[in-house]
């Protein structure tokens, strides 16, 4: 996948640790929202996110933000890159 | 020798797919499947690893037309490729992505073939025995084992499956399925059903609430949905809108009479739960919620050997074992005393309980120890271990840290009891029953 171009607007931290602490208690992960680093990769061993975690994820976002995740029109393994990269994109499309 | 048609004789012009939005009839569909097979070059095998359902059909249907094997990998975990690329000599990969998946291997693009006018072209006739497909079982301990299926018992299984579903839908469907195509239930159900029974097919493969939706929506009436208890759950958690579905597939991992019950409620159709793995295919069907009896298809039967269960009929080349431990009240109808005796599944990864027993019982300062899997609460789609554990110098922390050194951390036990000693029998077994009053004493009854 090629390389975003770099996102000049600023993160939004306070919405990221939110972030964070929704996918901590959905996952029931074992640390704290805090130790998720935001430019870190979601997927991978760090956290041992699956795909299965993945549509949690989705499920909590719908339910917390209005964001109806498909797979067909965005490309989801980018929003799905890192913390920053899911909270950008809640922040643009979120309806509540 | 028993010569079948490649494909099902079904009306030319029956909608098939529906593909980037146009609807594909039969005939397109064959004269895609025929102008492949005249396009491949001389081969044994194939590897599919077509992202597509209909692209996939079409590059396995030109495999079979041609008389190659087509290899499906369970993962496409660079180690496992790996180790099916060793095994299976001069693989070719074919693919609908504009790059080669399998960078080592050399690549055929099924999908950018242009047309020749092939509707001509008789119908080949397949035998009955030639061999088709590898798939690979899931492998608990890190060697997926293959395993080969021919075409005219793959045909049997698809058309007794068609009997049972299709009579559940009132008709031939279109399928809609969550579920990998490489997998054996992801193959039959949502796959060789729709191609070999008159059904019709989705091409995409849907992930998210939103996306099922859609897909469901493109297909006309009746539609079954083939997916996995934990995807079926979010879906109606999701609470997105839905069309009228006529029947749900669940398989993969067991399925909660409350979440069969919740679907019918919700969605108003039935879930037929299938029981059946890479090697035997869909052996059996209940309707969970409102039956504890399985059923097997049309042609198998089940037997007690011994100790072990077997299950037998034309669809299989010789008799395929079951690790699972059943009540037979009949050769056809059972009751699954003990799901998966040995195999366990945890948010989708596999591992057996033997091997993290001895994972367990080889950690320093572990004197004996046993995995269970604590009864399942009523709306969790994932299970979670617990362990019983002999190992008087260490503590709970020691022995998750001994153990996450050997296996996946989805296994690692949540419970730990620390008990004085195990009551194996004479042959060093812990019978499920002594497993189970361990359970009922020691272990919390979750809510």
């Amino acid at each position: 996948m090629a390389q975003q171009s770099p996102n000049h607007i600023e993160p939004d931290l306070a919405l990221e640790s939110e972030i964070a602490g929704l996918i901590v208690s959905a996952l029931n992960l074992d640390i704290a929202a805090s130790e998720i680093v935001p430019d870190a990769p979601l997927y991978g061993d760090e956290l041992g996110i699956d795909s299965i975690d993945i549509l949690e994820i989705a499920l909590v976002m719908s339910k917390q933000y209005g964001v109806q995740m498909k797979a067909d029109n965005e490309d989801n393994s980018a929003i799905f890159a890192s913390l920053r990269k899911l909270a950008a994109y809640i922040r643009e499309h979120r309806s509540k | 020798m028993t010569l079948i048609p490649l494909l099902p004789e079904i009306d030319a012009s029956t909608p098939f797919a529906c593909v980037d939005g146009k609807t594909v009839d039969r005939a397109s569909f064959y004269a895609q499947v025929m102008n492949l097979a005249a396009a491949l070059p001389e081969q044994e095998r194939v590897l599919n690893m077509c992202a597509d359902r209909y692209w996939f059909a079409v590059a396995l249907f030109a495999a079979i037309a041609r008389g190659m094997v087509t290899v499906l990998p369970n993962s496409a975990a660079p180690e496992h490729i790996a180790a099916v690329t060793a095994e299976q000599a001069g693989l070719l990969v074919l693919g609908d992505q504009p790059e080669n998946p399998v960078a080592a291997l050399p690549y055929f693009r099924v999908s950018q073939l242009p047309h020749a006018a092939m509707a001509d072209t008789p119908m080949p006739l397949i035998a009955f025995d030639q061999r088709v497909a590898c798939l690979y079982t899931s492998g608990s301990t890190g060697t997926p084992m293959p395993h080969f299926k021919t075409f005219g018992r793959l045909q049997l299984a698809i058309q007794a499956g068609a009997e049972r579903v299709w009579g559940a839908a009132g008709g031939a469907c279109s399928v809609v399925g969550t579920v990998p195509i490489r997998h054996m239930y992801g193959l039959e159900s949502s796959v060789l059903l729709p191609i070999l029974a008159g059904g019709r097919m989705a091409t995409q493969i849907p992930f998210f609430p939103a996306d099922i939706a859609s897909a469901l929506a493109e297909m006309p009436a009746p539609r079954l949905l083939v997916i996995t208890p934990f995807h079926l759950r979010k879906l109606l958690e999701a609470e997105v809108s839905l069309p009228q579905i006529a029947v749900i597939l669940s398989a993969t991992a067991p399925l909660s009479v409350e979440l069969a019950a919740q679907t019918r409620q919700q969605l108003g159709c039935p879930v037929l739960e299938i029981y059946g793995s890479t090697e035997t295919g869909q052996v059996a069907t209940r309707e969970t919620d409102v039956e504890t009896t399985w059923q097997t298809l049309q042609g198998i039967t089940l037997e007690q050997r011994d100790d072990e269960l077997w299950a037998v009929g034309e669809v299989y080349e010789t008799p395929q074992m079951l690790n699972d431990t059943v009540e037979l009240f009949s050769p056809q109808q059972f009751r699954l005393v003990d799901r998966k005796a040995n195999m366990i599944n945890v948010a989708g990864k596999r591992s057996s309980l033997s091997f993290l027993n001895a994972a367990l019982t080889g950690l320093p300062g572990v004197v004996d120890g046993v995995f269970c899997i604590p009864e399942r609460t009523a709306n969790a789609e994932v299970e979670r271990l617990a362990a019983f554990v002999v190992a008087p110098t260490l503590d709970r922390a020691a022995i998750l840290a001994g153990l996450r050194q050997h296996v996946d951390a989805v296994f690692l036990p949540r419970h730990i009891v620390f008990v004085e000693s195990l009551p194996r029998d004479g042959n060093g077994k812990i019978l499920a029953r002594t497993l189970q009053a361990l359970i009922a004493q020691h272990l919390p009854e979750r809510s």
